[in-house]
């Protein structure tokens, strides 16, 4: 059985023209490939290091 | 496909031919991320658009960069009436690659027609809206509000959900079923519109599972073979009786049966109707007149707020034009400081014009320089002035008139603190008139104000006999 309230809370505001701005500057854009790039980086530094 | 660390094209190896970096776990991020927006293309080709987004999210998880599954998460998130949201992952998409860019048309497109924008922006703030009384309890406001947004954007999905879920809430199950299957004809693999339909076809068919055995029980007649023939007679048919009379009866009931079937079946769906029809523009009415009754009190509360600054601002303007006002005093001031400058010997008329002010207005509350001006008139007039009073008030005390002589000498130390001799005939006076109290004060300000001089000592054998005689 449907749970009414539990369903509405499924249910969130949608975005509004005025809070487009903040939405696209807030959005995180971290993807894998960066993180790998940094990971790459990281253990370069590390080698170097050692070395 | 390009190398991370130097932006050379990338070849079949797995290092880059530029700079020897290993991109081969870097090729297969970018790999992934193209797979998931072949899945997610896949998805959308199908219409299986809630699909198409997840997949679309997870291959820009993979490559933020792939500009051809942001333009299409984007255009999956406007047929699916989320204008903003598409509108959203197209700039990020034009940003990125600003040149050659499908997104620059979409953007233009939704940009150019104003009026449409504005329309998509104000259904998105009534689905919002109705949120907000779903949570308020308000569930009627709420269909009347998602009734508007589904007229103004037939394609917002997330409307046609919530306004199922509130048919499902309120029982009416058909409508429901409509709204889901609209919903379902945009995003065909809905999870949660399934989930609801599975609720909702459940809660009809009941009735369905009803109907079948009338019909079976129509269907039912008896079977039995004679020679080679089956021959099936049907139950409850009656051969016809070739009699006038009963004809009639028969029609007759037939009459009264088709009257009660419209009494009790045609009349009560007619006034479940008209009564629905009527419950409906009662919310309606209700939500306009809720509407507007919020607005009057934010008018009545703002009409209250400019009624309390402008009576401040009158009270705050009477301060300076009234009678006590402060232009009043400044100019009383100035009349003072006229007169005094045109005939300085007349003192007594500028002391009198001075204590008229100070009687009528607080110094403390005054500006710096009214206050500078006063000091300076009383500064320029007072050793003179308490010269004349001292003198009257000797007088007076030689006289024996002490209560004259306390007044005048009371001014004269007014005008002048320094006045020694005032202060001592003062606590004379009032020693003479019997108030002790008020001479051992007048006493003591000699005392502490010339100490080590004669006239000190004076006051101090004063007090003493004052002290003896209590």
């Amino acid at each position: 059985m449907i749970n009414f309230e539990e369903e509405l809370k499924k249910f969130h505001p949608s975005l509004e023209v005025e809070d487009a701005e903040d939405a696209i500057y807030n959005q995180d854009m971290t993807d894998m490939a960066d993180l790998l790039v940094k990971m790459i980086k990281e253990s370069e530094e590390k080698a170097n290091e050692v070395s | 496909m390009f190398c991370y660390s130097c932006g050379c094209q990338l070849s079949e190896y797995d290092f880059c031919t530029g700079c020897g970096a290993d991109v081969a776990l870097y090729k297969k991020i970018m790999c992934v991320s193209n797979l998931y927006y072949n899945e997610g293309l896949e998805r959308a080709s199908v219409r299986d658009l809630s699909g198409a987004i997840v997949s679309l999210r997870q291959s820009l998880k993979f490559n933020k960069n792939n500009v051809e599954a942001r333009n299409l998460l984007g255009l999956v998130y406007f047929e699916m009436g989320e204008a903003v949201s598409a509108l959203r992952e197209w700039v990020i998409s034009k940003n990125m690659r600003p040149e050659k860019n499908i997104a620059d048309d979409y953007i233009d497109k939704v940009q150019s027609n104003a009026t449409r924008l504005d329309s998509i922006n104000q259904t998105i703030k009534k689905y919002n809206q109705a949120l907000i009384y779903c949570h308020q309890d308000s569930r009627d406001l709420a269909v009347i509000q998602l009734k508007k947004v589904l007229s103004m954007n037939p394609r917002f999905v997330h409307a046609h959900l919530l306004l199922a879920l509130l048919y499902i809430d309120s029982e009416r199950w058909e409508r429901a079923e409509r709204e889901l299957r609209k919903c379902i004809d945009i995003d065909r693999n809905n999870t949660r519109a399934l989930r609801y339909l599975r609720e909702v076809e459940l809660m009809l068919a009941p009735e369905e599972n009803v109907k079948q055995p009338a019909k079976k029980k129509r269907d039912e007649a008896v079977r039995y073979r004679s020679d080679n023939e089956i021959i099936i007679q049907p139950l409850n048919v009656k051969e016809p009786k070739k009699n006038g009379v009963s004809t009639l009866v028969n029609i007759g009931i037939g009459l009264a049966i088709g009257m009660a079937a419209m009494y009790f079946l045609v009349m009560p769906a007619a006034q479940s109707n008209a009564k629905n029809a009527a419950q409906d523009i009662i919310a309606r009415i209700s939500g306009e007149s809720d509407a507007k009754t919020v607005q009057i009190q934010e008018l009545e509360a703002k009409i209250a707020s400019l009624q309390g600054e402008y009576d401040s601002l009158q009270q705050e303007l009477d301060g300076y034009t009234g009678e006590s006002g402060t232009l009043q005093t400044i100019n009383s001031l100035l009349r003072v400081a006229t007169t005094y400058l045109d005939n300085p010997e007349d003192i007594m008329v500028t002391a009198a014009d001075l204590e008229t002010i100070e009687k009528n207005v607080v110094l403390e509350d005054t500006s710096q320089e009214f206050q500078a001006l006063y000091q300076k008139l009383l500064g320029s007039i007072g050793p003179q002035l308490s010269e004349t009073y001292y003198t009257e008030g000797q007088e007076a005390y030689r006289m024996g008139d002490y209560a004259a002589a306390i007044e005048s000498l009371e001014r004269a130390v007014y005008y002048d603190a320094e006045n020694g001799d005032g202060w001592f005939y003062l606590g004379q006076a009032y020693r003479q008139n019997e108030e002790n109290d008020k001479a051992v004060a007048a006493f003591d300000q000699v005392i502490e104000r010339f100490p080590e001089t004669d006239r000190a000592r004076r006051a101090q054998r004063e007090k003493e006999a004052i002290a003896a005689e209590n």
